[in-house]
């Protein structure tokens, strides 16, 4: 009978991220997914090693990149003998995959893995219209030439526009940043409150990659050295001045305090501390449990980045703890409006009364503890890839510390959220 | 290496070159001689002298672009066989050269050695350094070898060499080549390839390797080929692409042509372990299982 046994993370490895279109524009998930492995590879020292698995993801993928993690690790160094499998739950996967590998450890199947994910942006998978790709498969199922004929004879010239993979909720139509929007409006969250975030997250990148902090978590790839949609110069005034992206005229919301379409990839590996020792690697945090939650946006019942908030104090009951028991939290700035609207929940009795079931409010945290080496907005987000970079940059800042406890949260589509606890 | 060097201010550019090769295969333009820009009489002797261009850098979409073409995964360090086509040009500047003393259109690849010293970065520059030498009888013509040396701020990197054959009055009594040899008929193929029929066209716009064989149906009806075939150096890379993961940071790798690959068609790949060494081969996928490649990759010397 396997012994559970606590999962730790024993070091990470990612690439740059790029904007899209930027220097990454030629590289293909695999491509993207392999350098990060590398890296980690070369700075864990597990060249043939076969490990218990690798659980990997994009959001955008390629009908051909059906098995794109076991693709990808069959290009590197890793033993071939390691199974790997691919994640798909939007921008929750990359953490969602050292959840599955964390489990996995703790319950005794496996004593070693890495959780990995990638995305681009600018090699994004184009589809043919619906109407085409119905003519062509049955050209394709056709029995006689005849019948091919008449199949493709159905074919018309408009039929050729590409079905693009769109930044968009299918049940409603709305992109994340509308969607975001309303949010934003309904929690009151003022323009300026959200430049704050996104100018603190750029000086707080910035002066981790100043630091030499970045050194053993990035590997530079084709060239990039730094996250290319990192300004450090960035500041209120200047971030004041764009023009709002999503919510209409009076929206605050803008290019400055959301996301950026970025191209990258970053893993984890994560291991029991026997393991870590017999390969002369240090556990740096322990990977301590997680919780994802779902919200009903398409009835508008909650919106559409509101899950962690759910899921925070679900995983706070299991424990015992309260949401100021942290020393570090890490939210993933999909928009500065996302990070804003939670921690607005956290605070509202109302909320916490009406919608969690609390009696009191989970209460504000210390925001000197919050995204403390720069977040999403200054790094950039390739979907899979954030979960990913959230959980290595998390792990050696307790590491770093000698102790202490984090808590991470991100957001996703489809009204998802994942939040996990990590410890040192 | 051997003999003087001349040194370029940067890559020749391709075109000029393939009209220069073109003109000179042309009969009768030996007339043209006295003519400007026209190539004088053809030499006995290869040339003594190699060619080099300094700080050649990698373009990272050219790479990309090479690098789906041939299955390779881009990373941080380049394929072993992209030093080939950046050092390309020169390689044709020295073959297409008027007293070269062969026509460049005709040669024939026969066999590629490639040594890489270590992994080489995208970022680093390279300098080129291209040579013929070892002029000598072959059974079916005349064969040399074509080196290639690159080295990063005077260290040795990686180093190819290529023999090439001038189909001719060969010399019965000739050695023939040694090359690799393909692991055993027992070997079972472990992948099977199938090639578009533009596959020649995909490679020759990445690889600037413009040979009319591996181009169109009639271009190479004319060259004496039923139909277009695989450039050698695709298969070469689609080899090491199917070997990734499992190639050491330094090595060499050598393969044979040993027939041509016609397109489209389907070939298979085997590999098998051979002591300190991998064979491989690329074979035709019919019972006879025809061998279009032999290769080996081991530590290198």
């Amino acid at each position: 009978m396997a012994v559970p046994e606590p999962a730790y993370v024993l070091g990470s490895n990612r690439i740059p991220f790029a904007r899209s279109n930027g220097p990454y524009a030629k590289a293909s998930n695999q491509d993207l997914l392999t350098a990060a492995l590398d890296g980690l590879i070369d700075r864990t020292g597990i060249a043939g090693e076969r490990l218990g698995e690798v659980a990997g993801g994009a959001v955008l993928k390629h009908s051909r990149d059906f098995n794109l993690t076991r693709e990808s690790l069959l290009g590197t160094r890793i033993a071939a003998e390691t199974p790997a499998y691919d994640v798909g739950q939007a921008c929750g996967t990359g953490l969602e995959t050292a959840i599955l590998v964390a489990n996995k450890i703790a319950l005794g199947q496996i004593e070693s893995g890495i959780a990995c994910g990638t995305d681009t942006t600018s090699d994004a998978p184009i589809a043919v219209n619906d109407d085409l790709r119905e003519i062509l498969l049955e050209a394709n199922s056709a029995r006689s030439t005849l019948d091919r004929v008449r199949a493709l004879a159905r074919f018309r010239p408009g039929q050729l526009a590409p079905e693009i993979p769109r930044n968009s909720e299918p049940r409603t139509g709305l992109s994340m940043g509308e969607h975001t929007a309303i949010m934003a409006r309904e929690w009151g969250i003022p323009r300026r409150s959200q430049d704050e975030l996104a100018t603190a997250s750029h000086r707080h990148l910035a002066a981790a990659y100043d630091s030499g902090f970045e050194d053993d978590l990035v590997t530079p790839y084709l060239g990039l050295e730094r996250d290319q949609n990192l300004r450090p110069d960035s500041t209120v005034d200047s971030l004041g001045k764009l023009k709002p992206a999503f919510g209409g005229e009076d929206g605050t919301m803008t290019a400055g305090n959301s996301t950026p379409l970025s191209d990258g990839a970053a893993s984890v590996l994560l291991g029991t501390a026997g393991w870590a020792e017999g390969h002369g690697l240090t556990p740096l945090a322990r990977f301590v449990d997680a919780e994802t939650a779902a919200v009903d946006h398409v009835t508008a019942r909650e919106g559409l980045l509101m899950a962690p908030a759910y899921a925070v104090p679900r995983l706070l009951a299991r424990h015992g703890i309260g949401l100021r028991d942290f020393d570090l939290y890490e939210i993933h700035e999909a928009f500065a409006a996302q990070v804003l609207c939670t921690l607005a929940a956290w605070e509202d009795p109302v909320f916490c009364r009406e919608r969690l079931g609390l009696d009191e409010p989970l209460g504000s945290i210390d925001r000197e503890k919050l995204n403390v080496r720069g977040g999403s907005l200054a790094a950039g987000h390739p979907f899979a890839a954030t979960g990913g970079r959230i959980v290595g940059n998390l792990a050696k800042l307790l590491h770093e510390r000698g102790g202490g406890r984090g808590l991470i949260s991100v957001c996703a589509a489809g009204g998802q959220g994942v939040v996990a606890i990590l410890e040192a | 290496m051997p003999g003087g060097v001349r040194t370029l201010d940067r890559m020749p550019s391709l075109l000029p070159l393939y009209g220069r090769a073109g003109l000179a295969a042309v009969p009768g333009t030996g007339l043209l001689g006295r003519l400007p820009l026209v190539p004088g009489p053809r030499g006995r002797e290869l040339p003594p002298e190699g060619l080099s261009v300094a700080g050649v850098a990698t373009d990272a979409s050219a790479l990309a672009a090479y690098c789906r073409a041939c299955g390779l995964t881009l990373r941080n360090e380049i394929p072993a066989t992209w030093p080939h086509v950046l050092s390309f040009p020169l390689q044709m500047a020295l073959m297409s050269a008027g007293s070269f003393p062969f026509p460049l259109i005709g040669l024939v690849h026969l066999d590629n050695e490639i040594v890489q010293r270590r992994p080489v970065g995208l970022g680093e520059r390279l300098d080129l350094e291209v040579r013929a030498t070892g002029l000598r009888p072959h059974p079916k013509g005349r064969a040399f070898s074509l080196l290639v040396r690159a080295r990063v701020g005077g260290e040795d990197v990686w180093e190819e060499r290529g023999t090439i054959l001038h189909r001719g009055a060969g010399d019965p009594g000739a050695e023939p080549e040694a090359g690799p040899d393909p692991p055993g008929d027992d070997v079972p193929d472990s992948a099977e390839w199938r090639l578009p029929g533009d596959l020649g066209r995909r490679y020759a716009a990445v690889s600037g390797d413009r040979n009319p064989i591996h181009l169109h149906p009639l271009a190479a009806r004319a060259l004496g080929f039923p139909r277009p075939i695989a450039h050698g150096m695709w298969t070469k890379a689609r080899a090491l692409a199917q070997l990734e993961g499992r190639i050491p940071s330094a090595f060499r790798v050598a393969v044979s042509f040993r027939r041509p690959v016609l397109l489209p068609g389907t070939v298979r790949f085997a590999a098998s372990a051979r002591g300190r060494d991998l064979a491989f081969a690329v074979r035709g996928s019919g019972r006879e299982r025809p061998l279009h490649l032999a290769g080996e990759l081991s530590p290198p010397a």
